[in-house]
């Protein structure tokens, strides 16, 4: 019998291993549920708001094929700009239930504060967060695996049975690098199998990002497996081999990212939430104040869009407000999109600081409910809204209305999905820079095993 | 002799490397946690202050306009920063922190911090109160697994216990002589940090102190639960190593697992209400009664008749006072009281899934601690909720002094009419009262009635422990 098998049959006759292997399998299950739950509601809404809006302009289409329209109904209550629930939801919920998904963008209030609009959560829920499967992957299996491995060598010296061992002529990186691949892979399997088992019922199937996650993950448990050999090569008892695993993952899981957090929130700070609605309101006073002489000064520079008669009505008078009110209030949006990417890169320039940060942003990023998939469809929002007011701007000035010609020029939304590659190369950096830390942490390992140093490791 | 054994266990406490390592690491991010949140709350106090004035000058510079023109170009509401949230943040990053009032509609807030944040926030935010409740009771687990179970490994225990030394009083001896060497790490910090915050905010709040006090009584419950816990633990294990596993696997059920397993399975069994079928409940409801912009309103065309029955006229125009004022406050008291009636419902569902969360503090203490924590701080869910009430009863009063000066001062029919800066000076600005200190200890006693069992079941089980002790000499 090999000493692998050997190690695996030891540690399967242990009862609280049962147990602990059981209690992953139950959290692993339990983080898939709620992962399958959130994507089909998210995928629920998402159908609600397509068929919707997919019914209005239908309505809107067929009304032009018989006569002319006025534009403002064929705006309804907005064009819709949805950004679709990504296939693979179910690996992590990220920042799905903090970020608006959709926004209806309606031609005269494209300039109105986005209110986020996220459904009704109970803040103390979002607060702790979701029971998902990157809950489960980042924060509860290295403290399973842990409580594996955390004595691969310890607990024998402490008895005195690891002199015996090694007296037989196994060396000691073998006896350790066995045991630890022995007593880590079946939980690390459990996790691996989890996420190919949540991307196949989740409907991803077993496409790249599913195999990137796994890979992610595998890395993820290959540095917890060193860290593991780091604190048995460098301490004498189980007990400090357990409190050395212990630190070092409140210091990885909890103290790392929360400093971060708090260094890229003091490098960057947001502007004011409550100073912008102000200053909106400021901008839109005085350009309500002002709103004859910008409508005249806007057909000064724009005669071809004037109205007969130069006389503007109501909305044409609100659409120049509204223009006004972007110039004086874009600089102040773009500082939030600005300093928001700038957190963003800080985090990206310091996740290796914290495998955990690392995996964590690699699992939100091939789930699409990270930072870049929001972003893009922000971006997009944007440039969808210009649209929008390219398009009916000049038939409201001019007073036109729809006609059947403007049917194929309707503006509507389609979210392009960022560059698979661009999401590969992010997610495949952090996968090697796990590994790399993993090996950070092997390197003293193979010093202190190395065949002249393991009586070190006896005495 | 118990305090012969607690300044003993104090000396080897203070010795001991696990405690200076981690000690200092704890005192770093307690003072680093602290000073940064205290930056944070005095610059969102200032940054809202400033939206504050901003927001009244723009009512008051406004221009002359339609007293219910001057209702749909509305207000905002900024919420106050409560002083004791530089210790605990609660659910403030998760709740707006403005709301805008305006004629017809209440508006939910706006705005939440969290929206504004990378992926971060989800490891959670250093506070101190993070600190306390998650990496002092690491720091016990560390220091207390070895207190009986490593006597009792290196045969000690037994040689003491045969000396005639009473068992209850060797592990209240140990207990103390931990608790001795945490209260100096931590009293002079929670000292100098109470002293801080009192002098914050005690003009605003006059239960201020009391909330600190109750704050430290919290926590002590807490903290004193996990150190008795963790000696219990250590006088009934064989080895350190197996009090040390047992002990870091409640700490990470009671710290991890709980929290997010105990919301999990709450949101199971109270949902949380959809958002799309509260708007149409409202939507259904508001349609019941007057729309005060549609004249084919058949509930408005019912109540002209009514209005002109009780006055004996023909039309409207020979009322002796603008029939279209006194549409806009009827329309405004119906639509707050369905507002009122939804709005209400929601909050008693979201309250009652933080009330349920509580309770399931009775199976890992800090649940209780942080609804303890959070309400005392003045950062949770009610708060918040206390916050929404009281800009909605502002938003009636303001709707109320609008539509009134419509319908006594403009004539019937009078389209023209305009008001100016006397008008909106008497609407006086937003001001939050601090909230009645029965309703803080309403969303505050049962979470301290578990802390309190904890604390006091803990005891017992120490006492237990250390009962069954003797019979390990005999």
């Amino acid at each position: 019998m090999s000493l692998f098998q050997l190690e695996l049959r030891l540690m399967f006759r242990e009862r609280a291993v049962l147990a602990l292997l059981a209690l992953f399998v139950l959290s692993l299950g339990y983080g898939i549920a709620n992962g399958l739950e959130l994507a089909e509601r998210q995928r629920k809404e998402a159908d609600a708001l397509i068929i919707e809006s997919s019914q209005f302009n239908k309505q809107v289409r067929d009304a032009l094929e018989r006569q002319a329209l006025d534009p403002r109904q064929a705006m309804g209550s907005g064009h819709l700009a949805l950004l679709p629930p990504p296939g693979f939801a179910v690996l992590s919920g990220g920042q799905a239930d903090l970020l608006p998904s959709h926004e209806r963008i309606i031609l005269w209030r494209t300039e109105d504060p986005s209110e986020g609009k996220i459904g009704l959560a109970n803040p103390t829920q979002l607060l702790t967060g979701r029971f998902d499967l990157a809950f489960v992957l980042i924060w509860l299996f290295p403290l399973f695996l842990l409580a594996l491995i955390y004595d691969l060598c310890a607990g024998d010296r402490e008895s005195g049975t690891l002199r015996l061992a090694l007296s037989r002529g196994i060396g000691a990186w073998k006896l350790l690098g066995v045991r630890v691949l022995a007593r880590g892979t079946p939980m690390t399997a459990l996790a691996l199998g989890a996420v190919l088992f949540a991307a196949l019922l989740g409907g991803e199937g077993l496409s790249l990002p599913v195999w990137i996650a796994t890979g992610v993950v595998l890395a993820y448990g290959l540095f917890w497996c060193a860290v593991a050999l780091l604190s048995n090569c460098f301490t004498r008892t189980a007990a400090a081999a357990a409190t050395v695993a212990g630190a070092a993952w409140v210091i990885f899981v909890m103290v790392i990212p929360t400093l971060l957090n708090v260094v890229v929130e003091s490098a960057h700070p947001m502007p004011s939430r409550a100073e912008l609605v102000a200053k909106l309101r400021e901008a839109s006073g005085d350009a309500e104040r002002r709103s004859n002489e910008l409508i005249n000064t806007f057909y000064k520079d724009h005669p071809e869009l004037a109205p007969p008669g130069m006389q503007a009505d109501m909305l044409q008078r609100r659409l120049a407000v509204q223009e006004e009110i972007g110039r004086a209030m874009d600089p102040i949006y773009k500082e939030f999109d600005t300093e928001l990417a700038d957190q963003q890169q800080v985090v990206e320039r310091w996740r290796f600081a914290s495998p955990a940060i690392a995996a964590y942003e690699a699992l939100s990023d091939l789930a699409g409910t990270g930072y870049w998939r929001h972003r893009a469809f922000r971006d997009q929002v944007a440039a969808f809204k210009d649209a929008v007011f390219e398009f009916y701007s000049p038939k409201f000035h001019k007073r036109q209305p729809l006609v059947k010609a403007d049917i194929p020029m309707l503006p509507s939304f389609a979210f392009r999905e960022e560059e698979s590659a661009a999401v590969q190369g992010r997610t495949l950096s952090a996968m090697a820079g796990i590994l790399a830390l993993a090996l950070l942490c092997l390197a003293p390992c193979a010093l202190r095993l190395s065949r002249g140093a393991s009586g070190k490791l006896v005495s | 002799m118990i305090l012969t054994i607690a300044l003993k266990e104090l000396r080897d406490t203070w010795r001991d490397g696990r405690f200076r390592i981690g000690g200092t690491l704890l005192v770093v991010l307690l003072i680093v946690s602290g000073v940064l949140a205290w930056q944070q709350n005095e610059r969102t106090r200032a940054e809202r202050d400033a939206a504050t004035e901003l927001d009244r000058r723009n009512w008051l510079e406004q221009g002359e306009k339609n007293s219910h023109s001057a209702g749909h170009y509305g207000l905002y509401a900024f919420k106050p920063t409560a002083p004791l949230a530089a210790f605990d943040r609660g659910v403030e990053p998760y709740v707006g922190s403005s709301v805008f009032l305006e004629a017809h509609r209440r508006n939910a807030t706006s705005f939440l911090p969290a929206q504004d944040a990378t992926n971060m926030r989800r490891f959670g935010e250093l506070t101190a109160s993070l600190s306390l409740q998650i990496l002092v009771p690491l720091l016990i687990v560390l220091l207390a697994f070895g207190a009986l179970a490593a006597e009792r490994e290196r045969g000690t225990l037994r040689q003491l216990l045969s000396l005639g030394v009473d068992p209850v009083q060797l592990v209240v001896g140990k207990f103390l002589g931990i608790a001795l060497a945490l209260a100096l790490l931590l009293v002079p910090l929670i000292a100098v940090g109470a002293w801080l915050l009192s002098g914050t905010g005690e003009a605003g709040d006059p239960n201020l102190t009391r909330r600190i006090l109750f704050l430290i009584g919290a926590y002590g419950l807490y903290l004193g639960t996990f150190l008795a816990i963790a000696v219990a633990v250590s006088a009934r294990c064989r080895t350190g190593r197996g009090a040390l596993a047992l002990l870091l696997g409640l700490w990470a059920f009671n710290c991890v697992l709980a929290p997010r397993l105990a919301t999990d399975l709450v949101e199971q069994w109270v949902p949380t209400p959809q958002l799309a079928e509260f708007d149409a409940a409202i939507a259904a409801d508001l349609k019941k009664g007057i729309d005060g912009h549609d004249s084919r309103d058949v509930h408005l065309q019912k109540f002209t008749q009514e209005t002109l029955a009780k006055h004996g006229k023909q039309n409207v125009m020979e009322l002796p006072f603008n029939f279209n004022g006194l549409v806009m406050l009827e329309s405004e008291k119906f639509s707050s009281e369905v507002y009122g009636h939804h709005y209400a419902r929601m909050w008693d569902q979201l309250e009652a899934q933080d009330r349920a969360t509580t309770l399931t503090g009775a199976l890992a203490p800090m649940l209780a601690l942080r609804t303890a924590s959070m309400a005392l701080s003045g950062t949770d869910l009610s708060q918040h909720r206390h916050f929404a009430d009281a800009s909605e009863r502002h938003r009636m009063e303001f709707m109320r002094v609008l539509n009134e000066d419509l319908m006594k001062n403009a004539r019937p029919g009078d389209h023209g009419y305009r008001v100016g800066r006397t008008l909106w000076e008497q609407l006086p600005p937003f001001v939050l009262a601090p909230r009645e200190w029965d309703a803080v200890w309403t969303s505050v006693a049962a979470a301290l009635g578990i802390l309190g069992a904890w604390f006091a079941g803990s005891f017992l089980w120490l006492y237990m422990s250390a009962r069954r002790m003797r019979l390990e000499v005999a």
